[in-house]
């Protein structure tokens, strides 16, 4: 990151390429290519990452929402949505209310972003040691919560799922 | 002045109607172990909450004998430290003021209890009774209002008060809800009937009395230290004799303004609303008359002979004794809207169909006398207000159970309905009449004197226009006798109506109320001595606080 | 490192309990004493849980490096869920509506959420409140969602999970703005910062920080069912199972409102006895909210036929009481609150004690199937009549005890603004006897309908029933304890 205006190219390259994906999800009819729309947004936002040299985060999210979640997605699309009809979404688009939405949140973004001053520092340096420590030091506890976080979420869908005994429903 | 603890006599009036109250409780948890019948469980009820409101009446008897005239200082005083974190004092104890209506409470209560037993004498079993529905529920209720009335007039302390102030709503909702009038349409379409009346009684009393617990805070906040019961220095205090002592000393008025409105004034009205609702004053009247036809009799006696007397004592008690500038300040508005009870209540009485509704009203406007008594701020004016209070409490309960006579045999109240029932019903026309001229106001009876007292007094006020008053209110006397003797007409006189052929004239348990509350108006009527005496010193210290130039 | 885990040792258990009931679950399958030893083992968690508040180490310092905080309020409501996650488990061995197959997952959701709250209530550390906040969350939703064969109850767990995650995700939006401005996760040290920045600041700052405190709040009002972000509550208590319905009206209700002190009273420092907190006038903010949540719940619950959706919008309006209190800020104020929420907590699941008693029986929740009801039961009938009229705030019973400490607070802080307030909830007071004496006057001044049947209280529901009235009743005349550690919570004695 030397070159101050290779950066920003760099930069509105990346949020460029996350912001179109993303229009293309929320705009596009077929629910199978918001899907896919979804996928590169997510692989933008990793480059994002990558490019505040957050390493460890931008991996994190090419493993879990990249790999994961999209994958995920996708396979909850096909294997509910294909049993009838046409694979659309967004059969009401209401412009208007959504650009007002989307320029008040522009708003309210660019006055929190600008207006006061930052209180982290940043530097750009590789992150994913300091955050293993953090996680094992400082922030065990948050760690170990979220660990019972997911014991609980995981009981809870076991719950909400499993066969029904009686079978009636 | 002393306030330590010197008698339990109090203590133990406020608290016999409890006792009783347990003891049904108690009989109730027993009932599976001793085998009692439902019969026996009734009677044992009835025999218990008579006993109880004979020995509440009895010790209110006798706080009087022992009472010592000669002083306007709290006797029977017993006091504790009740709940040390908010400097909250269990102090119960009388003056004059308050004795008079312990008084009054134990004999119209006793009245009550009588009037609730069953029908004696000839039986009318195709009309089923209130008073043989849920026995015991009705007993316990009926005693801890009994409580809850005693407990108002006692308490010195102004959190007490107000614990034992909202202690009377509950079982009034009650006993008016469960044992009055069932659900019915109205003609117009409207729904009516007890659990209506029920409904409209606690919602108006709650709203003024939420207000009184703001208030409440506010002077509590305000205050300034105080000793308590057991020797701590308290910041702040709900002490009422600390309470009045402070507010003498200027500590209210000096007090920071609410909402821009000086605190003497917002507190005093806040306060007074509370009181108005329950006396009840024009324009929070309109639940009076709900309650009162819709109530069983006996809760009608004695939500009009005593009920209605916790709103004037509050107002002599909070609004009088701690604020007396507001009262100043608003004596004119009290005494407008004291006139406009009397005429209006009168007017209204004369369209009246409905018996009980007619008393209801008459009630609105004889309760307008204490309240203009009360705002002329003169000796004989405060003295007529508040032996108004007493004669009403005494002659209105008549009334009540006048009412309740017929009913109880026609099963209707309608004024039009009736005709010539004086040949059938001689005892009771002849006791009717009584207390109609009793609540007249005819000369000789009791009636008579509060009015007179409360129109002297007010004449005699410094401020011209309560002579106007005065005047305005003098013409309801004649609309007064007007509705009175039209009512006495249109039922008794004229050619005798053949449906009430069945008619039967007064039983035993009727006698056993009547009579004695018949006897007791004349004696107030003739001989008013001994209840001055019981209120002259209380009056006399209240009118001696008063800001200077008020007085006389 | 020992002190910091004795500091969390009533967690441990707990998460030690929910493990526990899940293997036991499991190891005891379809035998016929399951409900009752599942239910004995959770009791035992939850009072092991208790016992180690005597390890708690003494002067309660914050562990973990200021992530929890050991304080007084901390303490004060930890003991208060492990009471209602009592009455959570017990409600629910004693309901058809949780069968017994089920049980066990039902009482580890239960746990968990407890535990959810349990942290949630210490959490000095803007990530620990987030996550505690979602462990919270997560249980409910499948609580919400547990009778599955019914549609109603589907579609509340729905909703709830579809609130919930809209609610978190603007707290998660708030927070991360106040740690990009302040420059920390710690709450006590967020707040000197955004006010070292505010107090030179341009309106843009506050905007700003006006903007993330808001966002913040959403995640909640959530929790409170405080308006605006009240709409899931009366759909979820309606769906929900009864228990489940006690259970969420008072447990994750007060960990939202002790969450919201610690956010606000503690965290920004704002009261209306100090300067305006991060530039943000917090007092009237707060206050507006309070009126708002007890003016619309109170109003919302007279036309309601179904006691359960009453009793939803009856707790909206008693989330905006508490809001009142919170919006006060000072140690009275605080103190306040921590009076109303225990006596709170026994007065609603006494009602809905009541109802699951009525339901289990008459199978209806609508207030028609009410009447006559003192002839059919008169001991549930007059218990719910109690918990009804403590709910109103009517001395001499237990709720007018929190009401006047709440508005004690709210009229010594001495503002035109909160005497309007204190004028408004007290109106509302006189509101809500309306709906509450609705039930009552039901139960007591109509006569059943042919053929009813009789509702014949358990001896178990009978015992739990006399447990929450009895304090009822006596709180009433008697408060001095509850006031003493209420004053504890609140910091104003050691």
């Amino acid at each position: 990151m030397t070159d101050p205006i290779v950066s920003a190219m760099v930069f509105y390259a990346l949020a460029a390429f996350t912001l179109v994906a993303a229009g293309f999800v929320a705009l596009s009819g077929n629910i199978v290519h918001s899907a896919f729309a979804l996928f590169a947004t997510l692989f933008g936002v990793a480059g994002l990452y990558a490019y505040l040299s957050a390493d460890l985060l931008a991996v994190v999210q090419m493993l879990v929402y990249v790999g994961g979640i999209s994958v995920l997605v996708l396979f909850a699309v096909m294997l509910t949505s294909g049993l009838d009809g046409p694979l659309t979404s967004n059969p009401t688009f209401r412009l208007g209310g959504g650009i007002v939405l989307m320029l008040a949140v522009a708003a309210a973004a660019f006055v929190a972003a600008t207006a006061v001053p930052s209180g982290v520092e940043s530097a750009a340096v590789p992150t994913t040691a300091a955050i293993g420590d953090a996680l094992l030091g400082a922030y065990v506890l948050p760690f170990e919560v979220v660990s019972v976080v997911l014991l609980a979420a995981l009981v809870g869908a076991v719950t909400l799922a499993r066969g029904y005994k009686g079978g009636h429903r | 002045m002393d306030l330590t603890t010197n008698s339990m006599l109090l203590t133990w009036t406020v608290f016999t109607p409890a006792i009783g109250l347990t003891a049904i409780l108690a009989l109730l948890a027993l009932r599976p172990l001793l085998r009692l019948s439902q019969q026996a469980v009734d009677e044992a009820s009835r025999a218990i909450g008579l006993m109880a409101s004979l020995a509440a009446a009895a010790l209110g008897i006798a706080l009087w004998a022992d009472f010592d005239s000669g002083t306007s200082n709290l006797q029977f005083i017993h006091r504790f430290v009740w709940m040390k974190s908010w400097n909250i004092e269990f102090f119960i104890g009388v003056d004059g003021l308050s004795l008079s209506m312990v008084v009054l409470t134990g004999v119209v209560f006793l009245a009550g209890a009588i009037a609730s037993l069953p029908w004696w004498g000839r039986l009318d079993d195709h009309h089923p009774h209130f008073s043989k529905k849920r026995v015991p529920a009705y007993w316990i209720l009926f005693l801890l209002l009994e409580m809850g009335v005693l407990g108002t007039f006692a308490s010195q302390d102004f959190f007490l008060f107000y614990v034992f102030w909202e202690v009377m709503l509950l079982p009034m909702y009650f006993l008016i809800g469960i044992w009055g009038a069932p659900t019915r349409k109205d003609p117009d379409g409207r729904t009516r009937g007890g659990p209506y009346a029920a409904i409209k009684f606690f919602l108006y009393t709650l709203a003024g009395s939420v207000l009184m617990l703001l208030a409440l805070i506010a002077v509590y906040y305000a205050s300034g230290p105080a000793t308590l019961a057991d020797g701590s220095q308290a910041q702040h205090t709900f002490n009422l004799v600390h309470l009045t002592r402070q507010a003498h000393d200027g500590i209210f008025v000096k007090a920071g303004a609410i909402l821009g409105i000086p605190f003497v004034h917002i507190v005093f009205v806040a306060m007074f609303l509370g009181f108005a609702i329950k006396v009840p004053m024009f324009p929070f009247h309109t639940w009076l008359p709900d309650a009162h036809v819709d109530a069983p009799t006996p809760i009608s006696v004695i939500l009009a002979g005593i009920l209605l007397k916790t709103g004037m004592y509050g107002m002599f008690r909070f609004n009088l004794q701690i604020f007396p500038t507001g009262v100043v300040w608003a004596a004119w508005a009290i005494g407008i809207l004291g006139v406009i009870n009397i005429v209006y209540g009168a007017f209204v009485c004369m369209a009246q169909k409905d018996l009980k509704k007619l008393i209801a009203y008459s009630s609105v406007s004889h309760m307008g006398f204490c309240l203009l008594g009360l705002a002329a701020l003169t000796p004989q004016a405060l003295t007529g207000s508040v032996y108004q209070m007493i004669s009403h409490g005494i002659v209105s309960p008549m009334l009540f159970l006048l009412a309740g006579v017929v009913y109880d045999r026609a099963h209707t109240r309608d004024i039009e309905g009736f005709g010539g029932l004086a040949q059938k019903m001689p005892e009771y026309t002849a006791l009717t009449g009584f207390a109609f001229m009793a609540s007249l106001g005819l000369p000789g009876l009791a009636g008579f004197v509060g009015e007179v007292l409360v129109f002297l007094g007010a004449f005699a006020a410094q401020d011209g226009i309560f002579r106007v008053l005065v005047a305005i209110s003098a013409l309801s006397v004649i609309v007064t006798a007007g509705y009175y003797l039209w009512t006495m007409q249109r039922i008794f006189l004229g050619p005798f109506n053949h449906r009430w052929e069945h008619l039967h004239d007064m039983n035993w348990r009727e006698r056993l109320t009547l009579y004695p509350l018949a006897v007791l108006t004349v004696i107030m009527g003739v001989w008013p001595l001994p209840v001055f005496d019981m209120i002259r010193e209380t009056l006399n210290t209240l009118l001696a606080s008063m800001p200077a130039g008020i007085a006389g | 490192m020992l002190t910091n885990l004795l500091a969390i040792g009533p967690e441990l258990v707990l998460t030690l309990t929910v493990v526990l009931v899940l293997i036991a679950d499991l190891v005891i399958g379809d035998r016929p004493a399951r409900r009752g030893s599942l239910a004995v083992l959770s009791f035992a968690g939850l009072a092991a849980a208790a016992a180690t508040f005597f390890l708690l180490p003494d002067g309660g310092p914050a562990a973990f490096g200021g992530l929890v905080s050991g304080d007084g309020l901390g303490v004060f409501f930890r003991g208060l869920f492990l009471v209602a996650a009592f009455f959570g488990v017990a409600f629910g061995a004693l309901s058809d509506e949780i069968p017994v197959e089920r049980f066990g997952e039902y009482a580890a959701m239960l746990l968990a959420t407890t535990l959810g709250m349990s942290f949630l209530v210490q959490s000095q550390n803007l990530l620990m409140i987030l996550l505690s906040l979602e462990l919270v969350s997560l249980p409910s939703y499948v609580l919400a969602g547990f009778r599955r064969g019914d549609s109603r109850s589907s579609e509340a767990a729905l909703k709830y999970v579809l609130y919930g995650a809209a609610a978190s995700g603007l707290m998660l939006y708030g927070f991360s703005l106040l740690y990009g401005m302040a420059g920390t996760l710690d709450l006590s040290a967020i707040g000197p910062a955004l006010n070292a920045k505010a107090a030179g600041g341009s309106v843009g700052i506050r905007a700003g920080i006006a903007l993330a405190a808001l966002l913040s709040l959403a995640g909640f009002g959530y929790k409170v069912a405080a308006v605006p972000f009240h709409q899931w509550c009366p759909d979820v208590y309606e769906g929900a199972p009864t228990p489940v319905t006690a259970f969420l009206s008072v447990g994750p209700k007060a960990a939202g409102v002790a969450a919201l002190i610690r956010f606000v009273v503690i965290g920004f420092g704002a009261s209306v006895a100090t300067p305006p907190a991060g530039g943000l006038p917090w007092p009237v903010l707060l206050g507006v909210l309070a009126m708002a949540t007890m003016t619309l719940g109170n109003l919302a619950a007279i036309p309601q036929d179904n006691v359960k959706r009453l009793l939803a919008y009856s707790s909206i309006a008693h989330a905006g009481y508490l809001l009142m209190g919170i919006a006060v800020g000072t140690p009275d104020a605080v103190q306040a609150v921590a009076v109303y929420l225990p006596i709170y907590l026994l007065m609603n699941l006494g009602a809905f004690l009541a109802v699951m008693a009525v339901r289990a029986k008459t199978g209806s929740e609508t207030i028609a199937d009410y009447r006559g009801l003192v002839a059919r039961s008169p001991a549930l009938s007059i218990a719910l009549a109690i918990f009804l009229f403590s709910l109103t705030g009517l001395p001499p019973l237990a709720g007018f005890i929190g009401k006047f400490y709440l508005f004690a607070a709210v009229v010594k802080a001495g503002t035109p603004f909160f005497y309007v307030l204190a004028i408004v909830g007290v109106l509302n007071s006189v509101v809500s006897l309306f709906y509450y004496a609705r039930l009552v006057k039901a139960m007591f001044l109509e006569a059943s309908p042919d053929g009813a049947p009789a509702v014949l209280v358990p001896v178990p529901v009978g015992l739990l029933l006399a447990i929450l009235a009895i304090p009822t009743l006596v709180l009433g005349l008697w408060w001095s304890p509850l006031a003493d550690l209420a004053a504890r919570a609140a910091g104003i004695v050691g």
